[in-house]
């Protein structure tokens, strides 16, 4: 009889104490393989977040749980999320560097009840495979059309792209040409290279002979890039006065000290430099160094982990900790805060994130360091790619 | 006393007894295996039913490779074919019954297999493997370009696969994925069996040995090897669908040249020529990949690379072949 | 007619980089008959030592070159004795999983040691710029490294076949058994010339780090093209590896140039179309 009073004493109390539950958040991205820097990247934004906001919503504790995937193969993608959803049991799913990954988990979501936070993946079509995906980070659409305004006014009317034959190049092109010819431009050649291309001499050569006045480039950042923009300068490209504009995938901040004095001029445009001045961007870089270990190794996917954290917050916060993905997703809609980048805010419609696109150069600062120095800005661009 | 030895046939169907036993004991361990999987890794079923379709690539590896002599790093072209076909004619054409599906899937696969064959029998070593890579990347290639059809490098998604035999849904839990894996791991394993037991079988293992004498003896080589190319394809094609069915969605990484090397990997490393061995080696691999890129991804490749040094310096004949010859020695020196 | 040579020009420099990084890979599958995997992975190093020294130690370009050539051979010695001495006529399944279990863990190391960036090899200035040919010009580190690829073809043929070494080499390439019967001391022999192999991967990493950059995963990014130059040229042939590294950079270059988008496919349907007119390559040795 006593026992069975303590027993009941003892259920009572345990059902008295506040319930302090851990909220899993699980990440998807490549942690090893060719791609680790960027996963490296993933993880700096996210302990940024969580040392400059605390690892805490309200009585929630935010858990983060990571799973690589070294490269884009939706399969492992999907079988991974489902691991993270059924056996772990996290509430959001978030990360996503290459497209396929991301398209492969959207189906889940309505059974899972779990909503995505893609913060990288690029392709537009992503959130529109399900009404639980919110994207912190950018599309490729929307770094390629605002420069095409920009390539106009320097006098490059007729211009020559050449991409990566793959998704997001093909991407690139369509928005850099529709951009282009709205502008009053004319597109003389376009060129698509195999991914594994090596040698671009006999690309430069092709650019050469088209009687182009500017070129505009889309490659996957890391060696292809260097490849690219020595070819450029060698081949007399540079020299002969053909100007070079491209997205900032060809120009990121832990490419910059290979490229070196080769890279100087070249313009891109994309959503976030490191460089950024605001006091925002000042707290995030230091803390996502602190993160990484070497300061050279930060580039994007930072930022867009760091939001992508944000839009999670703020998503616990409105649901209590409890899991309901229309109710999360539902908050954050046409929600603005002021990110590392510059201001951003959450598309009602189609949950991606209007942002400033920045026009940079690459440029050499008194230490000798390279860095991507922003000299005009398109405010509040949406995605171009999702407009019919 | 005279020493008389047993008759010809005592000893023909001793051994095939043999041969059956270690068949029903191979159908008994898969069975058991199954089971503990589904045992200790309820939460995890997609892993394993990936395990399971990694696995028909690799036993279809194993009939070309381990019995027919044919080195190959570009075999994962036959599972992307059979996965593609069944997730075109799901998306593009509604066929979307599982079994129908997996039909598909056995076509694609066995067209591949008849294309590559084609290619790669026509050299040999050196080569015949680099046929086969360059066989591989013209696959990739051509599936990245023909992107209105295959989704390109953005993958084939959208596909709704109907329930299994109209009772039993392919979910967020995977039981229906995981049970059916198993069943054409179970239906391939025991028809392949037979396959190289039979006077087919015997003959691609005497080409693997001696090719000219078997040509001397009136048999074509060519054409047994093509033959078992075409049924290799045929079960690659079975994995492939089986990868899409479960997923839902194909991408380009199915025909790639890594997963190609890595089936190679996982076949050597459980042991080629025994069927067993594919199985042995995939279900290692696949588990130990798992479990190291889950506890410490940026060291995967080095400790992978010290795996494989560990196989070939002390288990060459792989996992499954160093313990079988173990196993066989143990029970010859018994007096 | 201009634009005719200046595809040619473009490919001879291309096909001489793989050229000098692909002669040492002939070398070791050719006449030593091991399919060395790994040789990538020893350009990759030689890239590795050279940036290093060039960058962080702040030696001059020769000697980096040096240094990275010598430092490469230092560290092949002890893989030589240890691992590829028991691949030697092993079946070559087994071969290809060993080579490849050292690319894995040269290249897990390398990742650890000089993280996943880029690496860059400073040119000295001599060699930046570019040299007027007349009708166009070429940057003038691709010249040099048209003008390594002659030398190393030559002085290669040179000391296969003019030097007492080279006809040792040969005799043991033929018939190692009867050779050592003979009085040759064939392991010495297998050693030098995995050193030179090696010694010369990674002399050619060095040369092309403008072309192939140098990063952890070089030795797997470019390991299929390298493999794909030695089969078509046929193993152990140096005019063999040469005409095949010409007539392929050529084949990728003019197809680059004329429909990029399909660069690939000419590439992989002119190796599969020359295989399998020449079975063992352009110009194999004979049995």
């Amino acid at each position: 009889m006593k026992r069975m009073l303590a027993v009941a004493v003892a259920a009572l109390m345990m059902g008295g104490i506040a319930h302090a539950e851990t909220v899993k958040v699980g990440v998807i991205g490549p942690f090893s393989g060719p791609f680790a820097l960027q996963g490296k990247n993933f993880k700096a934004g996210i302990d940024a977040y969580m040392a400059l906001n605390g690892n805490k919503v309200g009585d929630n504790t935010v858990e983060v749980i990571y799973r690589d995937v070294p490269q884009a193969d939706p399969a492992q993608s999907k079988s991974l999320a489902q691991e993270l959803v059924v056996k772990e049991g996290v509430q959001y799913l978030a990360g996503f560097y290459f497209t396929p990954d991301a398209m492969a988990v959207t189906p889940l979501l309505k059974q899972a009840n779990v909503p995505m936070v893609v913060m990288n993946a690029a392709t537009s079509a992503i959130v529109t495979k399900s009404p639980y995906v919110v994207r912190t980070s950018f599309t490729t659409a929307q770094n390629s059309a605002p420069i095409a305004e920009v390539a106009v006014a320097r006098g490059a009317k007729k211009v020559i792209t050449v991409v990566s034959d793959y998704g997001p190049g093909v991407d690139s092109e369509t928005a850099f040409q529709k951009a282009f010819k709205a502008a009053g431009g004319e597109i003389v050649d376009s060129i698509r290279m195999p991914l594994a291309t090596n040698d671009f001499s006999p690309i430069m050569q092709r650019i050469k002979d088209s009687g182009a006045e500017g070129l505009f480039a889309f490659l996957p950042s890391g060696p292809p890039t260097l490849g690219f923009v020595k070819a450029y300068n060698e081949n007399g490209l540079k020299a002969a006065g053909i100007q070079f504009f491209g997205t900032g995938d060809l120009a990121q901040e832990s490419d910059l000290p290979a490229l070196g004095d080769a890279a100087l001029g070249i313009l891109t445009t994309f959503h976030y430099a490191v460089s950024h001045d605001s006091p925002e961007n000042k707290a995030f870089v230091a803390a996502a160094e602190k993160s990484l270990g070497d300061p050279k190794e930060m580039t994007f996917p930072a930022v867009g982990a760091y939001d992508g954290m944000h839009v999670i917050y703020k998503m616990i916060e409105a649901t209590g900790g409890k899991k309901d993905a229309q109710k999360a997703v539902d908050a954050v809609k046409g929600m603005s805060w002021m990110s590392p980048r510059g201001p951003v805010t959450i598309d009602p419609e189609t949950r991606h994130v209007i942002e400033n696109i920045y026009l940079r150069e690459i440029a050499k600062a008194a230490d000798g360091t390279y860095y991507n120095k922003e000299i005009q800005t398109f405010e509040k661009q949406g995605d171009p790619g999702l407009e019919k | 006393m005279a020493l008389t030895l047993p008759p010809e046939d005592a000893i023909a169907s001793s051994r095939r007894h043999r041969s059956v036993l270690r068949d029903f004991a191979g159908v008994a361990a898969i069975l058991v295996a199954a089971a503990i999987g589904y045992a200790l890794f309820p939460d995890n079923l997609a892993l394993l039913t990936r395990v399971l379709a990694i696995a028909l690539l690799v036993l279809s590896l194993d009939l070309v490779t381990g019995y027919c002599g044919v080195a190959t790093l570009g075999h994962a072209a036959l599972f992307g074919a059979g996965a593609y076909a069944a997730g075109i004619a799901a998306v593009h054409d509604n066929v979307t019954d599982p079994i129908a599906m997996i039909g598909c899937g056995i076509v694609g696969g066995a067209l591949a297999g008849l294309v590559c064959g084609a290619v790669i029998l026509r050299a040999h070593g050196l080569p015949q493997l680099v046929l086969s890579i360059a066989l591989i990347y013209l696959f990739h290639e051509f599936a990245n370009k023909a992107s209105d059809w295959t989704g390109g490098s953005d993958g084939l998604s959208g596909m709704t696969v109907d329930p299994l035999f109209g009772l039993f849904e392919f979910d967020l839990y995977g039981h229906t994925a995981y049970f059916l894996g198993v069943a054409l791991v179970l239906i391939v394993f025991v028809l392949l069996r037979l396959l190289v037991r039979s006077p087919f079988g015997m003959l691609c293992r005497g080409i693997k040995e001696d090719p000219l004498r078997i040509r001397a003896m009136g048999a074509s080589p060519k054409a047994a090897l093509m033959k078992m190319y075409v049924v290799s394809g045929a079960v690659a094609g079975i994995g492939g669908a089986l990868n899409a069915l479960s997923t839902q969605v194909v991408g380009l990484d199915s025909l790639s040249f890594t997963q190609s090397a890595e089936a190679l990997v996982m076949l050597v490393l459980g042991g080629t020529g025994s069927l067993f061995g594919a199985l042995t080696g995939t279900v290692i691999f696949m588990l130990f990949e798992d479990y190291v890129s889950a506890a410490n991804p940026f060291h995967w490749l080095t400790i992978l690379g010290l795996l494989l040094l560990a196989v070939v310096l002390f288990a060459p004949k792989g996992i499954y072949g160093t313990a079988a010859a173990y196993i066989v020695r143990r029970r010859e020196a018994r007096p | 007619m201009q634009t005719i040579l200046s595809i040619a020009v473009d490919a001879l420099a291309y096909g001489m980089v793989l050229f000098v990084i692909s002669i040492g890979l002939s070398v070791t599958m050719g006449l030593m008959r091991v399919i060395n995997l790994a040789h990538g992975a020893f350009a990759m190093i030689g890239g590795y030592i050279a940036s290093y020294a060039a960058r962080d130690l702040g030696f001059g370009y020769a000697a980096a070159v040096l240094l990275a050539v010598v430092g490469t051979v230092v560290i092949a010695i002890p893989l030589e004795r240890l691992l590829y001495r028991r691949i030697y006529g092993a079946p070559e399944l087994t071969q290809v999983l060993m080579t490849i279990g050292i690319t894995f863990c040269i290249i897990g190391i390398a990742n650890y040691v000089f993280g996943p960036t880029l690496k860059t090899i400073p040119l000295p200035q001599a060699l930046q710029g570019s040299v007027d040919l007349g009708f166009r010009t070429i940057a003038t580190h691709r010249a040099f490294a048209i003008l390594c690829g002659l030398v190393v073809a030559l002085g290669l043929w040179f000391v296969i076949e003019r030097t007492a070494f080279g006809v040792k080499l040969r005799a043991s390439v033929d018939n190692s058994a009867m050779a050592a019967a003979l009085g040759v001391r064939t392991e010495i022999v297998y050693a030098v010339s995995f050193a030179v192999a090696v010694g010369l991967a990674a002399f050619g990493g060095v040369v092309g780090a403008e072309l192939l950059p140098v990063e952890p995963y070089y030795a797997l990014r470019y390991m299929v093209t390298f493999l794909v130059v030695v089969s078509v040229g046929g193993a152990g042939s140096i005019p063999g590896a040469l005409i095949a590294c010409l007539t392929l950079g050529g084949i990728d270059t003019a197809g680059r140039y004329l429909m990029p988008e399909y660069g690939e496919f000419f590439f992989y349907l002119a190796v599969i179309a020359i295989i399998c007119v020449f079975p063992r390559g352009l110009a194999a040795r004979a049995k």
